[in-house]
């Protein structure tokens, strides 16, 4: 090789990688906002702790710790408010429920299972979950993957169970039937029906995960709550890898059912896909990118987008998925199939 | 932190013993049905607590609540709290409402008032009496806790966390020495608690249950006590 081609070459990298499409980028965004919004449910309960502080107008009656945390959060908070007993109340919650500013938002799942428990529907607590209901019809599960507090703790521990395995220990990698949430999530809303209570607030990881933090950080203890999560991880470990979220957890059932005709899905493009299978294997949901098998349970995550060598798996507007379209085009199986009967061909040519 | 040995009172109301004639439950009409019967016998209650362990305390949410009353401890609901069946079917567990409290009266039950009520609010007012700020209810987002302006005339009318009641072998002021702190404490006056010779305090039929009487008691056990109204 000569160094004009060399040249050239390198220049086609760069191009490349200049050329790298934003879709790619998604997967680091969405851990951005997994981040953010983890961040959030650990601020806000130190937030209200500082807000008790103030009201009680009691500074030097405060322990020393206490006096530490009053001035670290004083220094944070007064460029934005003179008056925090107050002011701070605009942003509450969690995920679970939360008050942004005055407009409040709760988890469709809430709503369904007190609608389930109290066999009555409050419209004004109904009217706070569309927003996430509408965001689900057009964007399916993306609560799921870019949202749910649990979702940041079961990917962590899935790169805990990588780490694990290259110590040399074998994580289950059992596989259940995907219907099962469907199932637990009658089965919630049937005993919230039976026994008068929101039962799915007790086994629903994200509404842990909020009142949990909230528990340790401005109560100071840990619920019930932690002990079940611990458990689900400890499943996520043995038996199945995200089992919790693949097979078990109500919410991603009811995102699911509402994300079944999303209008923004990811797609593969036949032409580009080289079948590596490398989607496959970086699906945290067990679903199937590299023969169009996306289905309702797609979190709209980005993880097989970011991985795919190739660029061929694209975001599209549609309500369904395209269906088989067969080997990717730049695969070996195409290959043997199509490709060997045109070179055929072209001999059969140049022999005539 | 103080806690008022509940049981062993309770233990003589059901018996039905005579010492319990200071502080009744049954007339507020708060408490629970098994109590306002109040003789209790043995087998009765062996009975109930066998029922209320077994079955009810994990699957029927009702008993299991009522179980807790007089098996554990007694607490209040906050503010604007609707009757305990709604509430356990409309609370969904967020935990704003204590997020938004300025006092740290609300606090959460763990598993140890049975599954149902569990991430449910309360409050006990001997450790942090309610100040009826009425924020809990404003960020409440199911109804659980309704949402009652912060005046002197929707608070009397609305808010119905309990009553208080004097136990008078207790108070000072009925043991002829002048007190009158827990009239002093009182967020609403002479409506709810009214003083007469002595300072000594007689609950009226404006009080609203919020505890900061329970709270200010300088009496150790206290004196004066929100019998809670869970219906």
């Amino acid at each position: 090789m000569n160094n004009a081609e060399l040249i050239v070459s390198n220049k086609a990298v760069s191009e490349l990688s200049k050329h790298r499409p934003l879709r790619r980028y998604l997967n680091k965004l969405r851990w951005l906002s997994l981040c953010l919004v983890f961040a959030m449910l650990i601020i806000l309960p130190l937030l209200s702790v500082y807000q008790t502080y103030v009201a009680s107008h009691g500074y030097r009656l405060l322990s020393p710790s206490g006096k530490h945390f009053y001035d670290v959060m004083q220094f944070f908070t007064s460029p934005f408010t003179d008056d925090p007993a107050n002011s701070l109340d605009a942003v509450k919650g969690s995920t679970w429920s939360g008050n942004f500013f005055g407009f409040k938002i709760s988890d469709p799942l809430a709503v369904l299972g007190q609608i389930a428990a109290a066999a009555a529907i409050y419209p004004a607590f109904l009217i706070t979950a569309l927003t996430p209901i509408l965001f689900s019809v057009l964007f399916g599960r993306f609560y799921c993957g870019w949202i749910c507090p649990a979702t940041l703790l079961y990917e962590l521990n899935t790169n805990l169970a990588v780490w694990l395995q290259k110590l040399g220990f074998r994580p289950g990698h059992r596989e259940f039937a995907r219907y099962l949430k469907y199932f637990v999530l009658m089965v919630c809303l049937v005993v919230s029906a039976l026994t008068g209570t929101v039962v799915v607030a007790v086994i629903y990881p994200p509404a842990i995960i909020g009142r949990e933090l909230y528990y340790a950080l401005a109560l100071g203890g840990f619920g019930a709550g932690t002990v079940f999560f611990m458990l689900t991880l400890l499943f996520d470990i043995l038996v199945a890898r995200r089992g919790f979220c693949r097979y078990l957890c109500p919410g991603g059932a009811l995102y699911s059912l509402l994300g079944r005709y999303r209008l923004l899905r990811i797609q593969r493009q036949v032409q580009q896909c080289n079948d590596c299978a490398k989607c496959n294997a970086v699906c945290e949901f067990g679903l199937n990118p590299m023969r169009d098998d996306f289905g309702q349970e797609c979190n709209n995550c980005c993880a097989c987008i970011a991985i795919c060598p190739t660029d061929a798996l694209i975001f599209s507007t549609r309500v369904t998925d395209i269906s088989s379209q067969g080997a990717g085009h730049l695969g070996p199986k195409y290959r043997k199939l199509h490709l060997a009967n045109t070179n055929n061909i072209c001999d059969e040519d140049a022999k005539a | 932190m103080i806690r008022f040995p509940d049981r062993l009172i309770l233990k003589n109301w059901r018996r039905g013993s005579k010492r319990s004639s200071h502080v009744e439950l049954g007339r507020d009409g708060g408490a629970p049905p098994s109590l306002r019967s109040g003789v209790m016998n043995r087998r009765k209650f062996l009975f109930t607590m066998l029922a209320s362990t077994v079955v009810a305390e994990t699957v029927n949410p009702v008993t299991a609540s009522a179980g807790a009353v007089y098996s554990r401890q007694r607490y209040l609901r906050p503010p604007g709290a609707v009757a305990s069946d709604p509430f356990l079917a409309r609370c969904i567990r967020c935990g704003q409402c204590a997020e938004v409290c300025p006092n740290e009266s609300i606090n959460y039950f763990g598993l140890g008032n049975g599954l149902a009520a569990m991430g449910t609010p309360y409050i006990i007012p001997r450790e942090q009496a309610c100040v009826l700020c009425m924020k809990c209810g404003e960020v409440c987002p199911t109804g659980a806790l309704q949402s009652i302006s912060r005046t002197r005339e929707s608070i009397l009318e609305k808010v119905r966390m309990g009553r208080a009641r004097v136990d008078e072998s207790l108070c000072l002021s009925f043991q002829g020495n002048t007190c009158g702190v827990c009239a002093r404490a009182c967020p609403l006056g002479k409506v709810a608690l009214q003083v007469g010779y002595l300072e000594q305090p007689h609950v009226q039929a404006g009080c609203v249950g919020c505890g900061l009487c329970e709270r200010i008691c300088i009496q150790m056990p206290q004196a004066i006590r929100i019998i809670p109204n869970y219906a």
